[in-house]
């Protein structure tokens, strides 16, 4: 029974020594300590919800690999104050972000906007077709071309949001939540106030195609 | 008792929780782990406390993640009404204390969260206020689960290539982070005055608050788990682990010698919105006759079990299944040779075989809207060999056949108007208790007589 209990013992300090092991090889190299502290966080903590290197899998969580730096930098400072206060930046993104103190963010804007950016995945050509037409056309007296702001290919700009890839389920969402005031974008809103949930779904279905 | 009787005594209950609740601030009205992360409680647990992805990596990650609090304390209680079916035996005497009327059932005081970004845990403490057939309550540690963890990125720092750690807990499978395991599986609470069937496997909640498991685990590309444990009774060092349980009466626990091992393997994957587990695990107990006789020789539980879990979590949707087959050898290498003597070890009961099985199978299906309206249906079945010595008849509790066969039902409705608060109601249909359907306890007690209705308001706070 002893016997047992020591090898449990043995094998339990095996899975640390391993571990640690792992850990001293995975040859990490900080630039400074605040991007040592943001890899830390992103690829520990962030890439739980937002994938590895922000390449997530959930449509509820924004992909954020390519994304602008400023645009990224900007949300973390307008989640931590309670400026951006929609349903998911309070229930998931306020308390993550008090965590971050300012060279953190500005080391974790630097790491998302420098990863690769993810695939874009097809839908269905219809509504990528007419969503093509709203991004770069807009709709006569009522939307203007989203290319204005976001890039010709959604790349984004500055705190203008890169666009291209991202989950369409997740456009959707921010441009209902900001049509109805829930997601403070007083620029956005007035933009997209007449904006129909099919057009939403075209655009977004274009976006994600990107 | 009328149901008119019921429903006045209810609305009370309610008015008083709602008036509470309306003194309290809704944004701060949230247990220590969202205290600490500040985040929600649906960042964490799909409903409480069934686990997201996000919540598993927590959890795994020795709930480190956050801020430190300077008071790691949260609270949760349940005020609710059981009603079985039949509540009388076959002499017409009462089975279960205080159903029909609302009762606080149990509360509970967790300390919990991060101590530095490597160790954290929670323990719990739990008055149960229909403990002693329900005249005088009764308090002692609960769940339990206290870890030491690390971690490593990946080469191009994108990710975690290792997660790992040690636990030590109170309950086999508590330290598990998929829903499917007992611990932590469905129901995720359970009528306090409802009637139990016979039979349950080890690793199905018959060992928790009585050992002390410690364990290392690895958890590898959000992929790959694998634990090793070695559960023992909780005595010495460990005793704080079973504070409150009674150990000293004949029967009351089960009893290991020695360290005995638990694994866990599981395969997880996700994608889009959804994630998929499936996995196995097991444990071999040594586990004395009598409790408070250790050292007999001993009978042998070996449980292997397998299971799966499939969760798809999207802003409106939200639907869920897990699914659990455990399957126990019974060696009953110290029992049943006594019992041929004439000897039996103990208070019993004792077998008639040397050998038995014990099948458990567990399936559930969840789907929440907007996470705030919820319905959960469970199909529950338990067989295995006929031991007249174990699942003798008896009124109400015995089986007239000898077999432990119990299969049903539970249906669940839920409504969370805040994250923190489950109103539900819980249906416990039988199709068969302790053996069969009609007359199963060799008193005319058909299985339907125990069917039960609960309905309960749940808080965490």
């Amino acid at each position: 029974m002893k016997r047992i209990g020591v090898g449990l013992a043995t094998l339990a300090c095996l899975f640390t020594a391993l571990g640690a092991t792992a850990f001293a090889a995975s040859g990490v190299t900080p630039v400074s300590a605040s991007d040592d502290a943001a890899i830390k966080l992103a690829s520990q903590v962030c890439s739980s919800c937002h994938g590895p290197g922000g390449n997530s899998q959930s449509p509820t969580f924004p992909r954020l690999a390519g994304q602008q730096q400023a645009y990224v930098l900007a949300q973390i400072k307008a989640f931590k104050s309670g400026e951006r206060n929609e349903q998911e930046a309070h229930d998931y993104m306020l308390g993550m972000t008090t965590l971050i103190d300012d060279a953190t963010a500005e080391s974790l804007a630097r790491y998302f906007a420098s990863q690769p950016p993810p695939k874009g995945i097809s839908g269905d050509p219809a509504a990528v077709a007419a969503g093509k037409k709203i991004f770069e056309q807009g709709i006569p007296r009522q939307v203007v071309a989203c290319a204005t702001c976001h890039g010709a290919h959604a790349e984004g700009n500055g705190i203008f949001p890169r666009l291209a890839d991202q989950h369409a389920a997740y456009i959707v969402r921010q441009l209902t939540v900001i049509q109805r005031n829930l997601r403070n974008s007083p620029v956005m809103h007035g933009i997209i106030k007449n904006l129909t949930p099919e057009e939403m779904n075209d655009v977004a279905a274009y976006l994600q195609s990107l | 008792m009328s149901i008119k009787s019921i429903g006045i005594g209810w609305l009370l209950v309610c008015i008083g929780v709602f008036g509470w609740f309306g003194l309290i601030n809704p944004a701060r009205a949230i247990p220590a782990f969202a205290r600490q992360t500040g985040q929600a409680c649906v960042a964490c647990h799909v409903s409480f406390p069934e686990l997201t992805p996000y919540g598993r990596m927590f959890k795994l990650s020795g709930y480190t993640i956050g801020t430190r609090q300077a008071l790691p304390l949260a609270l949760m209680a349940q005020f609710g009404v059981t009603h079985v079916r039949n509540n009388r035996d076959d002499q017409g005497q009462k089975i279960v204390p205080k159903t029909d009327k609302p009762v606080l059932s149990a509360a509970s005081v967790f300390a919990g969260g991060k101590i530095n970004d490597n160790i954290g845990g929670w323990i719990q403490w739990t008055y149960n206020n229909l403990a002693g057939n329900g005249d005088v309550g009764h308090s002692g540690i609960d769940n339990t689960d206290l870890r030491v963890v690390g971690r490593s990125e990946n080469t191009d720092n994108t990710d975690m290539r290792w997660l790992y750690g040690l636990t030590v807990n109170n309950n086999p499978t508590v330290q598990d982070v998929w829903n499917s395991t007992p611990a932590f599986g469905f129901p995720f609470t359970t009528p306090p005055n409802g009637i139990g069937a016979a039979a349950a496997t080890m690793l199905d909640g018959q060992l928790g608050q009585q050992v002390a498991g410690v364990g290392g685990y690895m958890y590898w590309n959000r992929t790959v788990y694998f634990e090793l444990s070695g559960y023992q009774t909780a005595d010495g060092f460990f005793a704080p682990l079973r504070a409150g349980t009674d150990t000293q009466t004949p029967g009351g626990v089960h009893r290991l010698s020695g360290v005995d091992p638990y694994w866990r393997l599981a395969w997880n994957r996700e994608w889009g919105a959804n994630s998929l587990m499936l996995g196995t695990y097991g444990g071999h107990f040594r586990v004395y006759p009598d409790n408070t006789l250790p050292f007999t020789d001993t009978d042998r539980f070996t449980d292997i079990a397998v299971d799966a879990q499939f969760q798809h979590i999207s802003q409106d949707h939200t639907y869920t299944f897990q699914y659990t087959h455990i399957h126990e050898n019974q060696d009953y290498r110290a029992s049943y040779p006594a019992t041929l003597a004439g000897v039996p070890i103990g208070v019993g009961p004792t077998p008639v075989n040397a050998h038995d099985t014990l099948i458990t199978d567990k399936l559930k299906g969840t789907y929440y809207f907007d996470r705030k309206y919820g319905t959960t249906l469970a199909l529950v079945r338990t067989h295995g060999t006929a031991d007249a010595g174990l699942y003798a008849p008896g009124s109400v509790g015995g089986s007239v056949n000898g077999r432990p066969d119990t299969e049903g039902y539970i249906l669940e409705l839920d409504y969370l108007p805040q994250q923190n608060l489950r109103l539900m109601l819980q249906y416990y249909g039988y199709s068969k208790f302790n053996g069969s359907r009609r007359n199963y306890d060799g008193s005319g007690r058909p299985a339907s007589d125990n069917n039960t209705l609960f309905a309960n308001i749940w808080l965490v706070y």
